[in-house]
């Protein structure tokens, strides 16, 4: 019964629910906001974050790459790691401002118990004066299918309406011999 | 039984699961334990005890969602 004793009980979870706690996230940021205004973008997150009762310890740009498969038609993206002081209770509200926001194109909450000792350092790197982002590629949004590629031309219908009138198998075979017969 | 099966390949991770703790940031250390089309090695094969397989699955699964990683190779 180990499995059941390690769980908090229901009292804990209600205490939990209203003490700050600390959460690792990372959020997906659409190039066009970054391009736009660094500083703007990483507002989104303090602003959501302070809305709901929290507070954002650290953030940084973590890197900008090339997704593994397109997110919301956008094949590049930033990626900014922070640290933030929340209670849990409020989670589901920052969630669902993140969902809602069309700048973030994805994002990863997960509870953590400690902030890496690099992290203060590299914010502190970004927030200096001399700091300033490298602009992204221009090659980030999907390029949509063209229509003519799909399209089927009159010949190609005809061409198949011509396959289609062979006769296929025995069975058509026999019949059409008992027609001439 | 043939007499040429091959040997089964050496696990990945160390032994004693002294490997570093599998995060999912860390793109480079977990595509070691990823086949061509991104899909999770065994436990026989990595070498991990249940617990850091399972972490290993954790870490592979939230590259996965934030697209660091496909889900599908």
């Amino acid at each position: 019964m180990r499995h059941f004793a390690s769980r908090p009980s229901h009292r804990e979870r209600k205490e939990n629910q209203r003490t700050l706690s600390l959460y690792e996230s990372m959020i997906l940021f659409d190039n066009a906001v970054v391009r736009e205004d660094w500083k703007k973008a990483k507002s989104v997150i303090v602003d959501a974050v302070a809305k709901h009762g929290g507070t954002v310890t650290t953030s940084r740009r973590w890197d900008e790459r090339r997704l593994a498969y397109p997110i919301k038609n956008k094949n590049r993206a930033t990626f900014v790691l922070c640290y933030l002081d929340i209670p849990g209770a409020s989670l589901p509200g920052l969630r669902r401002e993140f969902e809602l926001s069309e700048r973030v194109l994805r994002y990863l909450l997960l509870r953590v118990d400690e902030i890496p000792a690099t992290e203060h350092e590299l914010t502190t790197a970004e927030e200096a004066e001399g700091f300033s982002v490298p602009p992204p590629p221009a090659d980030d949004i999907v390029e949509p299918e063209t229509p003519e590629s799909n399209q089927e031309t009159v010949e190609d219908i005809l061409a198949e309406g011509e396959m289609d009138d062979r006769p296929r198998g025995r069975r058509t075979e026999r019949a059409s011999a008992e027609v001439t017969s | 039984m043939s007499r040429d099966r091959r040997a089964p390949l050496p696990p990945i991770a160390g032994r004693n699961c002294d490997d570093a703790w599998p995060d999912y940031k860390e793109l480079e250390n977990l595509k070691r334990f990823l086949n061509g089309s991104a899909q999770i090695y065994s436990r026989k094969r990595t070498g991990f005890c249940s617990q850091c397989q399972r972490a290993l699955k954790q870490a592979v699964k939230r590259a996965r969602h934030i697209g660091l990683l496909p889900f599908v190779g």
